[in-house]
């Protein structure tokens, strides 16, 4: 557009929010949670945990054992920082790549074997009972946490939704929709969007034309800012000052995560198929757990000895819970209607008798 | 008590249930200081405030999206949708959310919301704003859809509606809005989800419907009792799950069974209900069933759309003939 | 092949130690499936797999060093893992075909309301002797009523079995196909002399005008379009046994002797009415004589049965009055009808075939 002398009317910035580099040497002071060592280390543990899951899960698929399953290999500081900063109280609206923070907010690991195993108890959970369970249709549950959050400031609740989703999501209507409605209540929700780059096949340059993802917000009359995804001090700062401003009554805010999907889609998927190899080993050099470790060991609170017990450790809870799942049978059939509706509606329990009493016909 | 039109009962219905609970709360678009487009929701936001009656940015998927957040946070929304033909962006969060919250969480989280809209044609009305594709929810396990068909049915139906604690997709005939009057005491009294009503006994013929239609087959029974046929009327009310206790009940006693709806012939309502029939309640038929209903076509503009909508003598034109298998 | 090198540790590390391999050579890996633990100054690390695929090879053992850059692992040559062809749940490779076997479309079937059917069943109605008033040519309760009282006035049903049914069928393919015509005609026997076997002086005028006219000694194949002259001539006698019509043949006569012929046509009799005749008797006619005459009957049009084109008919020798030398005299007649396949015997065979057949008949003894 020509300058004809026409006055601004607006403007916009996004900040970017680091703190480790790579390499995990520290870029700029550090905020006060990260002088606790304990705090770090549970971040760290968290991480861990999650990608020795992850990989075990990934077997179990491939030995037949689970059915399609998601990993979150490299994006363990998304998952772990968010949670992190969550209240109990506060209501998680995740995706369905999202593990380390459903297994950090208290979902057992045989409840996440048992839901992609297939089985509806698996969304159980023995996380906080006011949790969404997975999201499978992409960014469909961004409206449902624009109407938790409705109902937190409604009643007066210092409560916070917090919704995650992806790079793929923000180009569906469901997340404008909510994010614009959250604007105009100023509503206590935190959008996440883990910008890992990919969604299936397509990169970000053909998801969207935007520069970032964090200003999206911005046309939704909020702040979105930019974060490093794979810095775990990073996420659990934005996280943490994101989450207090809804829960102050400042409204919503967008933080774009920016990270990178390590791992194929899921397991049915080979990204070998659209992306070079050469490009997932660059962005090996960036990943979240490496990262922390460097610092950790350079602040002299982790080393081998630590590294290798806490390897032991998670391999021996992830062993229990995978025995605990396959011991697990199926339910009974006609068990399918029993949470169809409140009170099972006369005309079905003739087809739930033929399920369970296994008649022949039908 | 007084006489009231179908829009002012539900807007009494709606003002009760929000007097009695105060996790009821409307949200749609026009329905705060505007009172719906319709008045369905008229007076709501001046008693009840704007944080309980609230009028949404343009974006029908949201309305959904939110009646499920705030439902399974225990609040009870009442969604409305301008018009059916506005519905269809909100099926996604029907049917992958509202019908099945309950069930993927297997209890845990659960969805009593209500989504209201105009349903139907004979308003004259530009194009999509005259659906009828009430079977395409119906079919959706988990959902239920409720339809009335009078001014105390309507009150009585949506205050159930309102406090079920599953997802109800409430349906509302445009054109007796206004048209249909009726008696209703504003009890705060419920009619039960699920129960068709017979509004009219008969032995020779029975005759099904929903919606505006009821009031064109109750007609067409009255001057089929003029030709000697006595038709027995029965309105479904609920669609999903419906009342087939009844209907095979019915037509036990009368062997004849016609089912009118306004929707297109294929696919629509009435062949799960004809197939119900040739399941169940095949030995009793003296004749087959028939359809009295609207053409598998687009429904037209409103100059064709009289010849569309069935009329009471198409109704007639159809009974009879049914009567004349022995 | 494809060689993996040991990745940058990081940290300005120029080398690690193996601790453990999580693979052996053989083994099928996934993307990111941990290969082997390394151990450095400060850490194990997992050292994940960059591809799917085969473990040709392992470089090291446990406690070897490996400089970062060295090659780790090969990958055999078939590469990459096999492609899913989902990116959710699995796609089954059934290879068994799904046999489609259309059918054909049913019959018109009785318009029979269940209720109606029910009724006729309970009143022992068969719904194939009913008279359909209703609308659609449906079956009424009443109509199933109506049936009922008039069926209590008639007999008992009867199914068709053994030859009475062969009979019916074979007479309804007949009927179907063949376009039949018949032309008769009276031959003048007076002058026979007494005693005269009519059955073999028949047999013996038909071989006679089949040499006269051989295109009704033929058979005929419709659905080819064609027509086979026989030289042979092999002559159905339609014989009335207690089970019903039976045709066996007698072979040959236009070259048999009439003591021959006599002999064989008792025996074809007798063992006719023994019912032992062997089926190959039954069959391979040329032209078919029916001797009707012996029971009663003057004329008629009879049924040709394919792949024949003719059937001769002697009805009951009678006296008659005729004109005999200019004169009305009293004659004994041998009513004759001849019935042919009009498609492919034509007007002026068949009245010749007739002519010879009376020429031969009229002759003296």
């Amino acid at each position: 557009m020509a300058d004809e002398g026409l006055p601004v009317i607006a403007r916009f910035e996004v900040r970017r929010r680091s703190y480790l580099a790579p390499d995990g040497s520290v870029l700029r002071p550090l905020p006060a949670f990260a002088s606790d060592s304990a705090t770090l280390l549970a971040l760290y543990r968290g991480m861990v945990l999650t990608r020795a899951f992850d990989l075990k899960a990934v077997s179990l698929q491939r030995t037949g054992r689970l059915g399609t399953y998601a990993v979150s290999l490299g994006q363990e500081a998304v998952s772990v920082g968010i949670a992190s900063a969550m209240r109990e109280e506060d209501v998680l609206l995740p995706s369905y790549r999202d593990n380390g923070t459903l297994l950090w907010r208290g979902t057992k690991m045989e409840e996440i074997l048992l839901f992609w195993g297939g089985d509806e108890r698996g969304n159980l959970s023995s996380g906080p009972a006011h949790d969404f369970p997975y999201c499978i249709p992409v960014g469909s549950q961004a409206p449902h946490a624009a109407g938790v959050a409705y109902a937190f400031k409604f009643r007066k609740e210092p409560r916070v939704a917090v919704c995650l989703f992806g790079d793929g999501a923000t180009s569906k209507g469901d997340v404008w929709e909510a994010m614009n409605f959250a604007g105009v209540h100023k509503l206590p929700v935190v959008f996440v969007a883990n910008n890992n780059q990919w969604a299936i096949s397509v990169p970000l340059k053909l998801q969207t034309a935007s520069e970032t993802l964090a200003q999206k917000a911005i046309a939704a009359g909020f702040a979105g800012e930019q974060v490093d995804g794979n810095d775990v001090i990073a996420m659990r700062a934005a996280a943490e000052e994101a989450i207090a401003q809804a829960r102050a009554g400042g409204g919503p805010r967008l933080i774009e995560a920016m990270t990178y999907r390590l791992s194929d889609h899921t397991t049915a998927d080979d990204a070998a198929r659209y992306r070079p190899p050469e490009e997932v080993q660059a962005r090996w050099k960036e990943e979240p757990i490496a990262r922390l470790r460097a610092y950790l060991v350079s602040q002299k609170v982790w080393g081998k000895a630590q590294e290798e017990a806490l390897a032991a450790e998670c391999q021996k809870a992830i062993e229990a819970a995978i025995e605990r799942y396959l011991a697990s049978s199926p339910r009974a059939a006609e068990t399918m209607f029993d949470y169809l509706y409140a009170e099972l509606p006369r005309s079905y329990a003739g087809q739930r008798a033929e399920l369970g009493g296994g008649s022949s016909n039908g | 008590m007084a006489e009231v039109t179908l829009v002012e009962s539900i807007n009494l219905a709606l003002a009760r249930a929000m007097e009695e609970d105060g996790n009821v709360v409307v949200l749609g678009e026009d329905v705060g200081i505007n009172g719906g487009v319709f008045r369905a929701t008229v007076g709501l936001q001046q008693r009840f405030g704007a944080e309980r009656v609230i009028d949404t940015p343009l974006a029908e998927l949201l309305i959904s999206g939110l009646c499920v957040g705030m439902a399974a946070q225990g609040l009870r929304p009442v969604g409305e949708i301008q018009f059916m033909g506005f519905v269809y962006p909100c099926i996604d969060q029907l049917v992958n959310h509202a019908s099945r919250l309950r069930n993927r969480t297997q209890g845990r989280l659960s969805c009593p919301m209500v989504l209201r809209t105009p349903h139907g044609g004979g308003i004259r009305a530009p194009e999509h704003h005259s659906e009828s594709t009430e079977a395409m929810l119906a079919h959706i396990p988990g959902l239920r859809v409720v339809i009335p068909s009078s001014p105390e049915r309507a009150y009585g139906l949506l205050l159930a509606a309102i406090r079920d604690p599953d997802p109800v997709v409430f349906l509302e005939p445009t054109r007796i809005y206004r048209a249909a009057k009726g008696q209703v005491e504003d009890t705060g009294e419920a009619l039960p989800l699920d129960v068709a009503f017979v509004l009219r006994q008969g032995r020779d013929v029975t005759l099904i419907s929903w919606g505006a239609m009821v009031r064109e087959t109750l007609a067409a029974a009255d001057e089929l009792a003029a030709h000697g046929i006595d038709a027995e009327v029965i309105d479904l009310a609920t669609l999903k799950p419906y009342d087939e206790e009844t209907v095979l009940a019915s037509v036990a006693k009368t062997g004849r069974c016609v089912i009118v709806h306004e929707a297109a012939r294929t696919g629509g309502f009435g062949a799960e209900i004809a197939a119900l029939i040739a399941e169940r309640g095949l030995t009793s038929l003296l004749a087959p069933v028939a359809r009295v209903t609207g053409y598998d076509t687009v429904m037209p503009l409103p100059r064709l759309e009289q010849r569309y909508i069935p009329s009471a003598s198409r109704i007639v034109a159809a009974t009879r003939k049914v009567c004349e298998f022995a | 092949m494809r060689q993996f090198m040991l990745p940058d540790l990081g940290e300005g590390l120029e080398e690690a130690e193996i601790v453990t391999w999580h693979v052996n050579e053989g083994d099928r890996v996934v993307v990111d499936q941990p290969l082997v633990s390394v151990e450095t100054d400060k850490a194990v690390v997992e050292v994940p797999s960059p591809q799917s695929g085969r473990i040709a090879r392992l470089f090291g053992g446990k406690g070897d060093l490996i400089k970062v850059g060295a090659p780790l692992v090969e990958f055999a040559e078939d590469g990459q893992g096999q492609d899913t062809g989902t990116v959710v749940g699995e796609l089954g490779q059934d290879e068994k075909a799904v046999r489609e076997a259309p059918t054909p479309a049913p019959a018109r079937t009785l318009q029979v309301l269940p209720a109606v059917r029910a009724l006729a069943r309970k009143l022992e109605v068969d719904l194939n002797l009913v008279q359909a008033t209703g609308p659609g040519g449906t079956i009424t309760r009443a109509d199933v009523e109506r049936a009922a009282k008039s069926l209590a006035e008639v007999g008992p049903a009867e199914p068709l079995r053994g030859m009475r049914r062969a009979m019916a069928q074979r007479m309804a393919a007949a009927h179907a196909e063949v376009v039949r015509t018949t032309v008769t005609e009276e031959a003048d026997i007076e002058d026979w002399r007494k005693g005269e076997d009519v059955t073999i002086r028949l047999v013996r005028a038909i071989a006679s005008a089949c040499q006269a006219e051989p295109s009704l000694n033929a058979w005929y194949n419709a659905e080819a379009g064609e027509r086979r002259l026989i030289k042979r001539i092999d002559i159905g006698i339609a014989v009335d046994t207690e089970g019903g019509l039976i045709v066996p043949v007698m072979r040959n006569v236009g070259e048999r002797d009439a003591r021959d012929l006599r002999a064989g046509l008792d025996r074809l009799r007798a063992d006719a009415a023994a019912r032992s005749i062997p089926p190959e008797e039954l069959r391979g006619a040329t032209i078919t004589l029916s001797n009707f005459g012996m029971i009663g009957g003057r004329f008629a049009n009879l049924v040709v049965v394919p792949p024949q084109v003719a059937i001769v008919g002697a009805g009951r020798i009678d006296q008659r009055v005729l004109v005999h030398n200019g004169a009305p005299a009293a004659r004994r007649v041998l009513p004759l009808s001849l019935t042919f396949d009009h498609r492919v015997v034509n007007g002026g065979e068949a009245a010749r075939f007739l002519v010879a057949l009376k020429a031969a008949l009229e002759r003296a003894s």
